[in-house]
């Protein structure tokens, strides 16, 4: 629930009075952890059981936890950006490392990496990103490694990118081939997918647990939408059933799986996805026009950013990245 | 009608309101209170708490360069009756 901390200072019995009464400990969460530490303080004066989320949203945003994906070869680890729903991979060959979707706390990653005793060689965006600021540039730049990323056909990114393009195929350690790179425009006209080994396909934000990537991003949702659906029935279709996909984002933790990974096997999704099983251009294109909406207000700042025509600073960002994300197309 | 200041440039939120109210129970009716504070958040912080305040009334606010040459936020408050 939302009370303002400004409630509690103008009429302190009256925002207690809303609070529950419950044996849980509440938390309590506000943008940087200051007035949460007050308003923590006084539920805590008044015998409610509460703590402060320190760091507030702030913190939590910035907080990621990487989770090996069982039994991955090669080794897979998905890191979960649980502030904001998140996810990024490290895959890890030997004592190569390539990271997907790297968020901007690059020094995570890089430590991360360091205690798996592999470097990082290879830094990949699958799409350029509206949610959140790629992490990117800033390692490739750091590590003097190749960053991979593509905007769509025309258009051009103002940092140094190294383009890819469908069928590509990167060896990591030793291991030719462990990455396949299939071309998915949709979500957006540069959305990439790369296969793992065969059997992994980081899905970056055109496929999630529970349905597809949004194409109204971009302002031009019928366009996007008829070419979102030829990469799901020219290529995704084209894919085993038995790939496990593992998506850029999720938008509940009940989307998590026991083995505390947010993945799918491709068939299941085929099965549940109405999205996947519309046989007709028409009507998946008319699904994507009604279910359109107005992206949030600072993901084009957010996409000036990724795509190199913009910089900014931290406080900017963190602004821009506060809450969850709204990647995926609704569904009525 | 007096009018007082009440600087709070440094402080985090919930300082400055917190400090406004302390502030503002000690005037009286008619009285202004000018805020400065650093805290951006302050902005939109000071017209969610006028909406709820019985007892002043936010008249204006405005963002300017202090004399260090920080971005600072100003709210002036007028205590009601």
């Amino acid at each position: 629930m939302n009370i303002p901390y400004f409630d509690f200072i103008e009429d302190p019995e009256a925002a207690l009075a809303r609070v529950p009464r419950s044996q849980t400990e509440i938390s309590v969460v506000c943008a940087k952890g200051g007035s949460s530490e007050f308003v923590a303080d006084l539920l805590r004066e008044s015998g409610i059981p509460a703590r402060n989320v320190a760091g507030g949203m702030q913190a939590y945003g910035s907080f990621l936890e990487p989770v090996r994906v069982p039994n991955s070869h090669p080794e897979i680890w998905q890191i979960n950006r649980r502030g904001k729903g998140c996810l990024s991979y490290v895959v890890r060959v030997g004592d190569e490392a390539m990271v997907v979707d790297p968020s901007r706390h690059i020094q995570t990653y890089v430590d991360f990496v360091k205690n798996l005793d592999a470097h990082i060689t290879r830094i990949l965006d699958t799409h350029v990103h509206a949610d959140h600021v790629s992490g990117g540039p800033a390692l490739a730049s750091q590590l003097n490694a190749p960053y991979f990323a593509t905007a769509g056909p025309g258009i051009t990114m103002g940092q140094r990118v190294t383009p890819l393009k469908d069928g590509d195929s990167l060896s990591l350690g030793g291991h030719v081939d462990a990455m396949r790179v299939l071309a998915t425009p949709g979500h957006t006209p540069g959305s990439m997918c790369y296969l793992i080994g065969g059997k992994y396909l980081l899905s970056g934000d055109t496929l999630f647990v529970n349905g597809i990537g949004r194409p109204d991003l971009g302002g031009e949702v019928e366009a996007w939408a008829r070419t979102l659906f030829t990469t799901l029935t020219h290529r995704i279709a084209k894919l085993s059933n038995d790939v496990t996909v593992l998506p850029g984002h999720y938008s509940a933790t009940s989307e998590i799986g026991p083995d505390g990974i947010v993945s799918v096997r491709l068939g299941d999704l085929k099965a549940k996805a109405p999205e996947l099983r519309m046989s007709s251009e028409q009507e998946f294109v008319s699904t994507m026009v009604a279910t359109a909406q107005h992206p949030p207000a600072a993901y084009s700042d957010i996409i000036r950013v990724n795509l190199g025509l913009a910089k900014t600073e931290e406080e900017q960002v963190t602004e821009w990245e506060l809450g969850k994300n709204e990647c995926a197309a609704a569904r009525h | 009608m007096a009018m007082h200041k009440l600087d709070v440039r440094g402080a985090k939120c919930p300082m400055p309101i917190v400090k406004a109210k302390k502030q503002l129970d000690l005037l009286v009716a008619g009285d202004v209170l000018e805020v400065t504070a650093t805290d951006p958040g302050s902005v939109k912080d000071f017209q969610g708490w006028a909406k709820i305040n019985q007892s002043a009334e936010l008249k204006e606010q405005r963002t300017e360069k202090d004399e260090t040459g920080r971005e600072v936020y100003v709210h002036i408050l007028e205590k009601r009756a």
